[in-house]
């Protein structure tokens, strides 16, 4: 079961510091999930081996029953930092994973210039990113990340350097993408309303392995104002006493 | 605006004291030619057309040297940046070649190469080299991590990370090798030439030296000391131009 799998997988670099242990988790299609935890917990080194960009010491990651063991073109990818290419210009960052493949077509144009204008940048496609703000710059990475079409988008806390409002802004434009995509999304954050506004289940992890699980009940699609709802800080605080329990 | 115009005040303060001093004291032409003496020289050098084939030589030799040397320096920085395996079988032989005296290798180029353009630009090659080889390594050496990993995420093959990530990177730190070099070449084409050459800027020092014609070399002082600001500009504004997109938005 689960369209991303990750059966007992774990993580040990050399000589013997194990940072992810034993993890099984399953997301559905179109599912959001988050990870939470304090820095150092392992859900970074998890995110990769999700992603294939670190081998399994043990365990695997499958996606649609195929054994993730190297990164694939249907997973995308977002970092901590925007991670532009500071020579190119905005639509020329959305458009390079397409680009490293073949030359881009009128059609793969049209879809980078359609998904700039989903994260509100459609008039910036000719800046160069040192001419965004932090905010626009995280979006070029969004639309990057979705511009060819992955089935399942890996977040390894993208908003964490924003100002709040910003980050709020983010955030709905994210479930809006995804929801429409139906993609389905692992995202990494040590925020825990951030966690509890995006997802549909939150793993709360602790030195290695996922010590608590959350379904979140709230309602989709999820309004800005919801952070403000009793039922909202009631899961907030049942995230944060498995955090301090873990 | 006010900065340049004080360096140019600064300019004629030290001509015009230099000039006075010489007026003054009467010193002898030989060991201190005053500046209108040196202008005279120079003007009559190049009004006759008599240092024009110099000039024309150094330059060739510097830019010949230069190209070589930084063509060469800027490929095997790649080839050693790209593996670890060869730059560390190779690393101390490049320091070796590094720390020899280049100019003490002349009499040796002489010897192989003859007196002229050859040996000079062979010089001045391997003086370029070395600027270019290491900045070219660190360059393409130091790229954000996560840049890295996100090529191969897009699942990027090596030579379209070489091309597309770590060479355009690395350019800032790579011309600003290219704009090491362009100095000491210009030094290592005029030296080169004091013992290799028989025409040229750095030829015509020790010919005018022989010929006690101290107000000549005060003139090619300044030829070469022109030449240099040339090139370095033409190089400033090269870079500029390759960085014209890295530097969107830095307000540059």
């Amino acid at each position: 079961m689960g369209f991303l799998r990750i059966d007992g997988a774990s993580y040990t670099y050399p000589p013997d510091e194990t940072v992810v242990n034993g993890v099984d988790w399953a997301i559905d299609q179109g599912a959001f999930h988050c990870l939470v935890g304090r820095s150092g917990c392992g859900k970074t080194t998890l995110l990769k081996l999700a992603a294939g960009l670190l081998p399994p010491s043990r365990g695997a990651v499958h996606i649609q029953d195929a054994p993730v063991t190297e990164p694939s073109p249907q997973v995308g990818f977002v970092f901590q930092n925007p991670t532009l290419l500071d020579w190119l210009t905005a639509m020329e960052n959305v458009l390079l994973p397409v680009s490293l493949k073949r030359r881009p077509r009128v059609a793969d144009r049209g879809r980078a210039a359609e998904l700039l204008a989903l994260v509100g940048l459609a008039e910036y496609a000719g800046r160069h990113p040192r001419e965004l703000s932090g905010g626009q710059q995280s979006r070029v990475a969004i639309a990057r990340a979705l511009v060819n079409e992955p089935l399942v988008l890996l977040m390894d806390e993208p908003f964490a350097a924003l100002d709040a409002i910003t980050r709020e802004e983010l955030q709905a434009d994210l479930l809006r993408l995804c929801a429409s995509r139906r993609t389905t999304v692992l995202f990494v954050t040590h925020d825990i309303a951030e966690a509890v506004y995006l997802a549909d289940r939150v793993a709360v992890m602790a030195e290695g392995r996922v010590r608590d699980t959350l379904d979140i009940d709230l309602a989709r699609p999820r309004a800005p104002d919801l952070r403000y709802s009793p039922r909202f800080n009631e899961l907030c605080r049942a995230a944060r006493q498995a955090m301090d329990a873990a | 605006m006010g900065a340049r115009l004080w360096t140019y005040g600064l300019l004629a303060a030290f001509l015009g004291a230099w000039e006075a001093g010489c007026r003054i004291t009467d010193i002898s032409e030989l060991i201190l030619p005053a500046p209108s003496v040196v202008l005279t020289t120079l003007w009559h050098g190049l009004s006759t057309g008599y240092l024009l084939p110099h000039i024309w030589l150094t330059g060739a030799e510097m830019l010949l040297g230069l190209a070589a040397g930084c063509g060469i320096g800027f490929v095997c920085g790649i080839v050693l940046g790209e593996t670890a395996f060869l730059r560390r079988v190779l690393y101390p032989y490049i320091i070796a070649s590094q720390v020899v005296p280049k100019l003490a290798l002349v009499p040796l180029f002489i010897l192989w190469f003859g007196f002229g353009m050859t040996s000079t630009v062979i010089i001045t090659a391997l003086i370029c080299f070395f600027p270019l080889l290491e900045n070219t390594m660190t360059g393409i050496a130091h790229i954000d991590p996560q840049k890295r990993e996100l090529f191969r995420m897009l699942g990027a093959t090596r030579m379209q990370t070489l091309f597309r990530l770590k060479i355009p990177s690395g350019l800032p730190v790579i011309l600003a090798g290219l704009r090491v070099a362009v100095v000491l070449a210009l030094v290592g084409a005029v030296v080169a030439e004091f013992i290799a050459g028989r025409e040229g800027l750095g030829a015509m020092i020790i010919a005018s030296q022989g010929m006690m014609d101290s107000p000549q070399m005060f003139a090619l002082l300044v030829v070469i000391t022109a030449l240099g600001m040339l090139f370095y500009q033409a190089t400033l504004l090269a870079e500029r131009w390759v960085l014209r997109r890295h530097m969107k938005g830095t307000g540059q």
